[in-house]
């Protein structure tokens, strides 16, 4: 590959940055660049090393591959092309593993095959496995849309397994026929009493030792450079069947329970999918497991709630199929719908996604420079339209990088069918077009700002101004819809997850317009359409006006409240805001509370500077402070968030004090 | 009769997410009391009516709220005045359910049916009573903060004439 314009300043130019991004790297100078995923350790080793490459491959991407009008609106801070560094290699991002089918088949993970497991506890071990292996082959978040109903039949072997046993220790007479052992088999419960009660208790026994153990692997295999471990998402809830039921239950115990000194495991992060007339109302079959969600979410931050019955998630919801049901990575990606007819989640996800700096338009097109009176609005979405266009461009042309790989480049997703139809694949044979059932998603950061800057108010301020925008949110919906359509692709609205972004594109806005009051003066800008962190507002309120925008980000979106106190010693209050939440159609929700652990005692709850159980300082003894960021949790926001991330943290209002 | 403090809504002062309202004024005087200001009764803001109409339209427009809870202070040394208070709310946000806090027990609130206190008790739903005692102090304990403080269901104590206590709704 050669540079265009070969000029002896254009390679001194390029050899000069090159060094710049290897000594931030390796002497730990910028901590920002090292921090920018939170459960990456930049300052180890393999971190630095994964770091290395990663900057260097952006580059390389910069200059040699992407398309110019693409990196002029990076540079230009208009657009951000997410994982930047799997670029020009043309990686995917995330997936939704069909368990089921790698369970009941066996599979093999490259350097050895695996039978199908005959018991719940090695069933739990495999998902593991299947988690990791399948985390090397693309670059995001793994995810279980239904771990509930994939893992129930082997609940049921166990319970045939410890049966049998039963019968032959308890000498009680043998003639049961395979197909009657089951755990709901009453006149079974009824003949063999003892062997029954004993089956029941081991396998209870056995799921709660292979959830923990399931748990315990996500948070201790770093199977990525800087100690990382998977992303994994396991969804849960709707599976009414006593085996699914005993799935459940195990893995909220072991949750609560913690990890080995009983604290918040990180990984996975548990999503729990509400349903009215599964799980809504005391009448419903799976009631009691909703309500140990919500117990666990107020101990440990999570099962965040995914919401069955919301609008966009009903519109393909069959009841006699699981993987219709929403579910979501954790960080809020949704890939459930798809113009070519799978309109269900596993064997696809996300491929890409580019964010639009909504808050830049706003100050060029609005009244924060004091330019003009009224907001230029024509000016606005002729500028939208010009960078939505070019952020689309980028998609195409990436996954046209994508399409070109090689099934043998993903080796584990495409011989294992982990993305459907990709079992066919001979090893040399591109992907092609099995990846038209992901989706190419459009995301955007920073509505409040951009409001502010257009019209001086922002959408939690003003009615009008939150009529704006929904308007501006609803518009780009048209465009991907439209696009679709044209393109006959996937092309989705996301609510983007600013983690590494939320202080990118601020420090350079803020270089370039210099501090605008509720526009540039902070670190970080306000994710996606979410009222501002700092904004004072009761919790029904954000509720409410952050749910309209759900229906329209169809590539995902999240609601949070943040509760102040403890949320453990109020079932009644945790419950009434979170059914709140689903009752007016947020997609997405989880609250927010602070979780801090005393590493003198373990005290684990609400620590200010003085631990209340043992009288620690945190000046003298480390406090871990737990808090959310995209979804995900993240270990101790201090040493983990990046600087732009600790900020927004300090300035969250809580909606209860 | 001040206004020492409001939250909108809070999850710590009662079961479910209420409204907190504290009442300046309090002559008992707990040794270790969380904040002695609020002893005197000029302290915080006239709670005017125009300010008490704003906060009962603040709860009549929030349908997350389970209710309300009144502390202190302690709102039964101005109990008339929260009394009408507490009409005032009924009359426009509806049945709205009562937690308030004091420093008198039960049994003392009781003693007179025909005092002003006894008419504030007759009005509320859960009554959190008895002296803060530092001895007692316990972070463990939900929306109190001494051991001998006790969670009384009102209603059930009046109709039976002995003190029944509030059982929580909903239990992890």
């Amino acid at each position: 590959m050669a540079l265009l314009q070969p000029t002896y300043e254009a390679n001194e130019h390029l050899l000069r940055e090159m060094i710049a991004v290897g000594e931030d790297i390796i002497d730990s100078k910028d901590l920002d660049l090292i921090r920018e995923n939170a459960n990456l350790n930049g300052e180890s080793f393999s971190g630095k090393m994964s770091k290395l490459g990663s900057e260097y491959a952006k580059w390389y991407a910069k200059h040699f591959i992407m398309p110019k009008s693409v990196v002029r609106a990076i540079e230009e801070n208009y657009v951000y092309v997410h994982d930047l560094d799997q670029y020009a290699i043309g990686t995917t991002n995330c997936i939704f593993i069909p368990f089921d089918k790698l369970l009941g088949g066996g599979f093999n993970t490259g350097n050895g095959s695996v039978r199908p497991p005959n018991s719940i506890m090695t069933a739990m071990a495999l998902v593991a496995i299947i988690f990791q292996s399948q985390q090397n082959a693309q670059y995001g978040g793994v995810s279980a849309s239904k771990i509930d109903h994939d893992l129930a039949p082997y609940v049921a072997k166990s319970f045939s397994k410890y049966f049998r046993k039963g019968v032959f220790y308890f000498e009680e007479e043998d003639g049961a026929e395979p197909s009657d052992i089951h755990m709901s088999n009453f006149e079974l419960q009824l003949r063999y009493p003892k062997s029954f009660r004993y089956a029941l208790k081991e396998t209870e026994a056995e799921t709660l030792q292979g959830a923990e153990s399931l748990i315990h692997n996500l948070n201790t295999m770093s199977s990525r450079a800087g100690g990382q471990i998977p992303f994994t998402s396991i969804n849960y809830g709707t599976c009414t069947s006593p085996e699914g039921q005993m799935v459940i239950d195990a893995l909220l115990t072991a949750t609560m329970q913690g990890l080995g000194s009983g604290e918040t495991p990180i990984f996975p992060i548990q999503i729990f999918k509400c349903k009215q007339g599964v799980n809504q109302s005391p009448k419903d079959p799976n009631y009691a497991l909703f309500l140990k969600a919500a117990e666990c979410s107020a101990k440990r931050l999570y099962p965040n709630f995914a919401n069955l019955d919301a609008p966009l998630n009903l519109q393909v919801y069959d009841p006699s199929d699981p993987d219709s049901e929403f579910a979501t990575m954790g960080c809020r990606t949704r890939v459930l719908s798809d113009r070519f007819g799978r309109n269900k989640l596993s064997g696809k996800g996300n491929l890409s996604f580019n964010t639009l700096n909504l808050v830049k338009l706003g100050i060029e097109y609005g009244t924060a420079l004091g330019k003009r009176k009224k907001a230029d609005e024509q000016g606005f979405y002729h500028a939208l339209d010009h960078y939505l266009d070019i952020a689309l461009d980028g998609l195409l042309h990436r996954f046209d990088i994508q399409r070109r790989q090689k099934a043998k480049a993903s080796d584990f997703m495409m011989r294992e069918g982990v993305w459907e139809g990709g079992e066919q694949l001979a090893p040399d044979e591109p992907v092609g077009d099995l990846l038209k059932h992901g989706s190419l998603s459009l995301g955007f950061i920073g509505v409040a700002e951009c409001m502010k800057a257009l019209y001086g108010r922002h959408h939690g301020e003003d009615e009008q101004v939150f009529e704006k925008a929904f308007r501006l949110i609803a518009y780009m919906r048209a465009y991907c819809d439209r696009k679709s359509d044209e393109l006959d692709l996937n092309i989705t609205l996301f609510a983007t997850p600013a983690e590494g972004l939320s202080g990118k594109f601020t420090k350079r806005d803020r270089q370039y317009y210099g501090s605008l009051p509720g526009i540039t003066d902070r670190e970080y800008y306000t994710n996606s359409f979410h009222i501002p962190v700092y904004y004072e507002i009761q919790a029904a309120r954000k509720i409410r006006l952050e749910a309209r925008f759900h229906d329209l980000c169809n590539a995902g979106a999240i609601s949070y409240i943040e509760l102040n106190g403890n949320a453990r010693s109020n079932p009644a209050a945790f419950l009434s805001i979170v059914q709140y939440a689903l009752s007016q159609q947020v997609s997405y929700f989880s609250i927010n509370h602070p979780i801090d652990r005393c590493s003198a005692c373990g005290y684990e709850g609400i620590i200010g500077s003085v631990c209340p159980s043992c009288g620690s300082h945190e000046e003298d003894v480390h406090i871990r402070r737990l808090r959310r960021v995209t979804g995900y949790l993240t270990g101790d926001f201090q040493t983990r968030f990046n600087s732009a991330k600790q900020a927004e943290v300090r300035d969250r209002v809580k909606h209860t004090p | 009769m001040n206004l020492c403090g409001y939250y909108p809504e809070s999850i710590n002062e009662g079961e479910g997410l209420r409204a907190s309202i504290f009442i300046s004024g309090c002559r008992h005087r707990c040794k270790g009391c969380f904040s002695p200001v609020t002893w005197n009764f000029n302290y915080g803001e006239p709670f005017t009516l125009q300010r008490q109409n704003e906060i009962i339209g603040d709860i009549a427009r929030n349908p997350l709220l389970s209710g309300i809870s009144l502390l202190g202070g302690d709102p039964f040394f101005s109990a008339a005045e929260v009394s009408e208070f507490l009409d005032r709310l009924y009359a426009q946000a509806g049945a709205v359910n009562t937690w308030i806090y004091t420093g008198y027990t039960y049994e003392e609130l009781t003693a007179d049916p025909l005092a002003a206190e006894y008419a504030l008790l007759r009005r509320c739903h859960v009554l959190v009573d008895g002296r803060f005692e530092e001895a007692l102090r316990d972070t463990s304990l939900r929306y109190c903060g001494s051991s001998n403080q006790r969670l009384i269901n009102i209603p059930a104590s009046l109709a039976s004439g002995k003190v029944e206590l509030w059982e929580p709704t909903v239990r992890f």
